[in-house]
């Protein structure tokens, strides 16, 4: 470390993270161990779980070394010229490095593998989560020396708050000349006596130092911990395998077994033996196109796979009857009672929110019945009113709420003899349909239909607008036969992101307009008109 | 820590410092009102209210600006130092008349006005200087180095700086600086002459030159340049306020820099290796303490004979190089003056930004630097910098995401942006006038809401234009804070007298939150905090003077809604977009601040828990099965706690929504999933701790017969 100039650190964390705390420990450690230290930060309105950032200097030689004289520290940051970024979440460190602030050559750089999600990366109706992997490798890229582990997770294992576990991950780096007793000095706030004397809060936060010094100071464990990480990223692990009846896999290649038992064992709990076979059958006509389309298989059977996955998951649509099914399960009530870290002797009460409207009960009645209700239903909006729903807090817990769940669980029966069930069966044909013949075409085209199958999914608007999405991108596109099929499947697979892009459809319709494709037509949508007369009569 | 005295050193934030330095220069009267980044100093001393008596200091909560500045007439007649605080630019800016009328007569006691400069990184207002204020009604502007020491003893000064040129002084702080940890040597606090505990037995004699009224507002205009400033500038060179640090190297440069851009300079000058740790400098620098009057004296015989001066100034208009451009033209000195010719014209001075004027200032007038040791590694980092940008940008491919603050776990405010966004999709898109406070937050995903916002309880006044001319009817949106700053007089006053198709929605969350729960007129009292049974509870409710005032003002409708009903604030809305009552149309959304909440009841759970009381926890959460991966539940609420995690089902691709610990059981996403008809994801746990035995036995029971129905 050079003598002449001061150590500089920057820590990045989240409103509310504790890092004032933080900051106030590094000054006070600096000024026990004798050396001139200063800290500044921007807390604003970030201290409302905003990305925010503290800076702290200190001079390497101790006071008594300098003769009276004091160092002028910088009260901001100074890019490429840190030598040591914190930081207690990993999109804001690689931010951080984006600003240009950590240089390869000089800065040290330990982060938190942990993801806290931005609200623009939950918020997307797909997957908007940003590519951990990227950023990982960003911050490897531009560090000189980096350690990422998970520090809310050693946090919440020692009970403590992540700013704690910085402290220990800044002690453990060595990067400032202080002993670690000074560090654990501070965070006991002078108080010397043993680990089980002190206060409970301090005892935490010194469990959650140590960890976090040695997960830095042993670089063995480091290793471990990223490469744990690594393997912790993206949800592309092998789906487990469901037993297969043997008759199912020899009619379909190795490739597809996977997901064929996984689709299978779905489809079958979902209803029953007849449905399984049905979906066998359906699977095998688009296996069967696949052959003709990539009778070498070299593309693994790609088409049939993902048929296979968004077959079974659109056959075993969303109902009340199988919600009520899920609800109702034991295995579900011990999930619960983990989720909410219920102890031995709490007693927990869990209660299910659910809203049917007049659709869900059609669902369950023969066609013509369900027009009925469905056409009672449309009156009432026509007059002005909102539509027909019946607001439900099942208390699961209780004998008449399980035994309603229940009730309604054993209603399977009824789905197929009910309206929406015809309804689902003639469209998943349409769409079968599209996949074939595109597959027969061309494999690309079949794929990117085959794919298509993502936009079906949940329940209620959620589950219509996905069907009407996937209906007009199949009839729009994948039949124009005035476009090679190349030119096709590229336009499905734009229409296809774009439809996750957005709940109004819009990007769907640029999309679709874009490749000479008709926009949606426009759905119908009562609202209230209002509409205040000019103060000034003309 | 403010009773610290001679002999003991003060280590802490630069505010607090700031607080201390008041006290040691024997402050009689503190007022103000709470802004980011100044708060502190006048929370500190609303809590320390005993020892404030003690020493027969009065501190008063003001409940604006403009009160607070008015505040300071007390100076005026009488030898008592007073000072207020607040945040600039938008607090000067509401201050701006009383100021006016108190410079123009001038003060006998000392008047220091602490102004947070939010400029820059962190800052949340509008970019502007308070300088212009400075100038046109003046006021000396302090601007210290940012080292406690200097800056208490700047506090000191400015006193008496106030009191022998009879101008009120301004000190401004940046946000960095109030934020600054370090240490002082402290002085024994003084306590006034005259204050609270030694009361003044008559009122000062009529005197008319003591009144901002013509006639003698002019007198007191030719007074300002013939007596006050002249006066403030000799004892700025008595006393040597601005401090001049000589060059090692290159005495016929120099620097003129405001003395809180200092450190940042400093460091700057190392960069380019023309400076070391310590401040020892190359180029001459004269650091301004008082950036506002210059000493033209002072700033020529600086300039006189040197190849060339570059004047570091942060912000725009740059007043004071233009203020030494004109000096120097009238001394006929021919120095080569630079300033924002080779520095950026607005923005924060960062070290970086600061590294390349002085980089492009030394090229110019320093032999042969170019090819130096010490400039081509600056050159390098500059460079570097830029590149490494670039290249982790294109590492990325899609630019981060932003991560701006937003409504905290369980606010009252969260629930009310949703029931908008559903109310809109009844009424059609609404123009929503905005304010400035935590709801601002809805202007933020998932909801973006908002078409303007105006200042501070300006959201009412500001649809005046707009409404007559919609179809639609407009929405205005106003904190309780917002409300009392100035929303009642400019914004419902005004709609009344106008008689308006107007709707007003006040989140009345009991106080002025954003910049760190301060207490208002409408916040529950203590007492009724201490009485209520279950801590757990929103408070606000029990406190009706929102609803009284426009009473009594005469609104004729107002609802009051629970935030957290969103059905009910849903059609409460509808309706008063839709109603045909032509009039004011008030809608108070009533939910107590989360976060004074949580204060509350942590302690008293805890306290529960340990006497091995029944204690009952909520805890939200999402079925992962059910789940359908669509996040419409997140687009309504975007609450901290409910986010994502990767689909359990290997079958399914996209992220299922999961409610993470630190949820506080609020009840929003239930609310919402009746509302909005989500999916059946959700369920509300209710964890008992502690059950009583009947309690117990009934869940026995029950559990033998739901565990007969349960299939595994």
């Amino acid at each position: 470390m050079e003598q002449n100039r001061p150590i500089t650190l920057l820590v990045c964390a989240l409103g509310g993270e504790g890092g004032g705390v933080l900051t106030e420990w590094l000054v006070d450690t600096a000024r026990h161990a004798g050396y001139a230290a200063q800290s500044t930060s921007i807390p604003g309105v970030a201290q409302r779980t905003g990305a925010t950032t503290y800076y702290i200097e200190v001079f390497p030689v101790p006071l008594a070394q300098l003769g009276g004289r004091r160092p002028v520290f910088s009260l901001s940051p100074v890019p490429g010229a840190l030598d040591a970024i914190v930081s207690s979440e990993l999109l804001e460190t690689a931010r951080q490095v984006g600003n240009g602030m950590s240089a390869p050559q000089r800065t040290l750089v330990i982060s938190s593998s942990a993801r806290i999600f931005t609200t623009a990366e939950r918020m997307q109706l797909g997957d908007g989560r940003a590519d951990a992997q990227r950023l990982l490798d960003v911050v490897k890229a531009f560090s000189r020396e980096h350690h990422v582990f998970d520090m809310n997770a050693i946090a919440r294992e020692s009970g403590t708050v992540v700013s704690a576990v910085m402290l220990g991950a800044i002690a453990g780096s060595g990067l400032f000349p202080f002993p670690r007793e000074a560090y654990e000095h501070v965070v006991r706030g002078g108080d010397t006596s043993a680990p089980e004397k002190l206060g409970k809060m301090a005892a935490a936060s010194l469990r959650g130092f140590a960890a976090a010094f040695d997960a830095v100071n042993a670089p063995r464990a480091q290793a471990a911990f990223v490469s744990s990480v690594m393997a912790g990223e993206g949800n592309d692990a092998p789906p487990q395998a469901a037993p297969l009846p043997a008759e199912l896999a020899s009619r379909f290649p190795p490739a597809v077994h996977d997901m064929l038992a996984l689709g299978h064992a779905r489809v079958l709990d979902y209803q029953d033996a007849a449905y399984g076979e049905l979906y066998a059958q359906r699977l095998g006509r688009v296996l069967a196109a696949e052959r003709v389309a990539d009778p070498a298989g070299a593309r693994g059977f790609a088409i049939t796979r993902e048929a296979a996955r968004w077959l079974a998951l659109w056959m075993a649509f969303d109902d009340i009857v199988r919600v009520a099914a899920l609800k109702g399960r034991a295995s579900r009530a011990q999930r619960v009672r983990r989720e909410v870290r219920a102890g031995e002797e709490d007693l927990v009460k869990v209660y299910d929110h659910f809203k049917p409207g007049a659709a869900e009960f059609a669902a369950l009645l023969p066609p013509s019945l369900a027009r009925r209700v469905t056409a009672w239903d449309r009156g009432r909006q026509a007059r002005g009113l909102s539509p027909w729903a019946l607001p439900l807090k099942v208390g699961s817990h209780s004998v008449f709420g399980m035994a309603s769940l229940r009730l309604l669980a054993s209603l399977r029966w009824l789905r197929r003899r009910g309206s929406r069930f015809a309804e689902e069966q003639a469209l998943i044909e349409r769409w079968l349909a599209a996949v074939e013949a595109g597959t027969r075409e061309a494999w690309a085209l079949g794929h990117e239909v085959a794919l298509c199958g993502r936009l079906i999914k949940g329940y209620g608007s959620t589950n219509e607008r996905g069907k009407h999405n996937l209906l007009h991108v199949t009839d729009e596109l994948a039949g124009r036969t005035a476009l090679p099929a190349a030119a096709r499947a590229t336009a499905i697979a734009a229409a296809r992101e774009a439809a996750l892009a957005d709940e109004g459809g819009k990007a769907l319709d640029a999309a679709l307009t874009a490749h000479g494709a008709a926009p949606r037509p426009v759905q119908a949508q009562p609202i209230r008109w209002m509409k205040r007369p000019p103060s000034v009569k003309a | 820590m403010l009773r610290l005295g001679a002999g003991d050193t003060f280590h802490g934030e630069g505010i607090l410092a700031i607080t201390k330095g008041l006290l040691q220069s024997g402050v009689a009267y503190v007022g103000g009102y709470q802004g980011a980044p100044v708060s502190h100093l006048l929370d500190v001393m609303v809590q320390g209210k005993a020892y404030m008596d003690e020493l027969g200091v009065h501190v008063e909560a003001c409940s604006n600006e403009a009160s607070a500045a008015a505040m300071l007439g007390a100076s005026i007649h009488y030898p008592l130092r007073g000072a207020v605080t607040w945040k600039s630019i938008v607090g000067t800016n509401v201050a701006a008349d009383a100021l006016s009328n108190l410079s123009s007569p001038g003060v006998t006691g000392g008047v220091l006005i602490v102004v947070g400069e939010d400029y820059g990184e962190g800052a949340s207002v509008i970019q502007e200087r308070t300088h212009a204020y400075a100038l046109k009604s003046s006021m000396c502007l302090l601007d210290p180095r940012p080292d406690l020491g200097v800056m208490v003893r700047m506090v000191e000064e400015g006193f008496r700086l106030s009191e022998s040129s009879n101008m009120p002084c301004l000190m401004e702080l940046r946000i960095r600086t109030c934020h600054v940890r370090g240490s002082f040597e402290c002085k024994d606090n003084i306590q006034p002459a005259v204050s609270t505990r030694s009361l003044m037995e008559e009122p000062a004699g009529f005197d008319y030159m003591r009144l901002a009224h013509p006639p003698v507002t002019f007198r007191h205009e030719k007074l300002k340049g013939d007596a006050r400033i002249p006066a403030a500038r000799s004892y700025i060179v008595e006393h040597g306020l601005n401090e001049l640090m000589p060059g090692r190297r290159h005495a016929d440069l120099g620097i003129v820099v405001q003395g809180g851009l200092y450190n940042a300079l400093i460091r700057s000058l190392q960069q380019q290796g023309l400076a070391d740790a310590f401040g020892e400098t190359d180029i001459p620098i004269l650091v301004l303490n008082v950036t506002y009057p210059l000493v033209p004296e002072q700033v020529a015989d600086f300039c006189v004979g040197k190849r060339a001066v570059l004047v570091v100034e942060e912000g725009q208009p740059e007043y004071i190089e233009q203020d030494i451009a004109t000096l120097l033209r009238r001394r006929d000195i021919q120095t080569p003056l630079h300033g924002k010719d080779m520095l950026p014209l607005a923005g924060e001075y960062g070290v970086e930004v600061l590294a390349g004027g002085i980089g492009a200032f030394a090229a110019k007038y320093i032999e042969n630097i170019g090819s130096s040791e010490a400039s081509s590694s600056a050159q390098t980092w500059l460079a570097g910098n830029r590149e490494r940008r670039e290249a982790v940008a294109r590492r990325l491919g899609t630019p981060l995401p932003n991560r701006p603050p937003s409504f905290c776990v369980g606010c009252p405010e969260r629930p009310v942006f949703s029931a908008l966004k559903l109310a809109q999709q009844e009424t059609g898109p609404v123009h929503v006038a905005a304010d400035i406070g935590c709801h601002a937050f809805g202007t933020f995903e998932p909801f973006s809401m908002g078409h303007s916002i105006l200042g501070y309880g300006m959201s009412l006044a500001s649809r005046a234009g707009v409404a007559p001319m919609m179809n639609r009817r407009t929405l205005s949106i106003m904190g309780d804070g917002g409300f009392w700053h100035n929303g009642l007089l400019t914004g419902v006053q005004s709609a009344l007298f106008n008689g308006d198709d107007a709707v007003l929605l006040i989140f009345k969350n009991g106080y002025t939150s954003a910049t760190g729960t301060q207490d208002i007129i409408s916040t529950p009292d203590d007492e009724i905090k201490e009485r209520a049974e279950d801590k757990q509870q929103s408070l606000v409710d029990k406190n009706q003077t929102i609803e009284a005032t426009l009473k009594g003002l005469g609104v004729q409708w107002m609802r009051t809604v629970t935030t957290y009903d969103v059905e009910r604030m849903r059609k409460t809305l509808t309706e008063a977009l839709t109603s045909d009552f032509n009039g004011l149309k008030v809608v108070i959304a009533e939910g107590e601040c989360q976060l004074e909440r949580q204060r509350r009841i942590k302690p008293w759970i805890a306290g529960l828990l340990k006497r091995g009381e029944r204690v009952v926890r909520v805890k939200y959460g999402v079925d992962e099965d059910v789940c359908n991966g669509d996040h419409a539940c997140i687009r309504l609420s975007g609450c901290p706690t409910l986010t994502l995690r990767d689909n359990p089902d290997p079958l399914k691709v996209d992220p299922v929504a999961t409610v993470i610990d630190g949820c506080v059981g609020c009840g929003l996403c239930g609310a919402n999933a009746h509302a909005a008809t989500l999916c059946p994801s959700f369920y509300r746990a209710e964890v008992v701790q502690n059950p009583k035995w009947h309690e117990r036995l009934l869940h026995g029971l029950r559990g033998a017969f739901v565990r007969v129905l349960q299939p595994a």
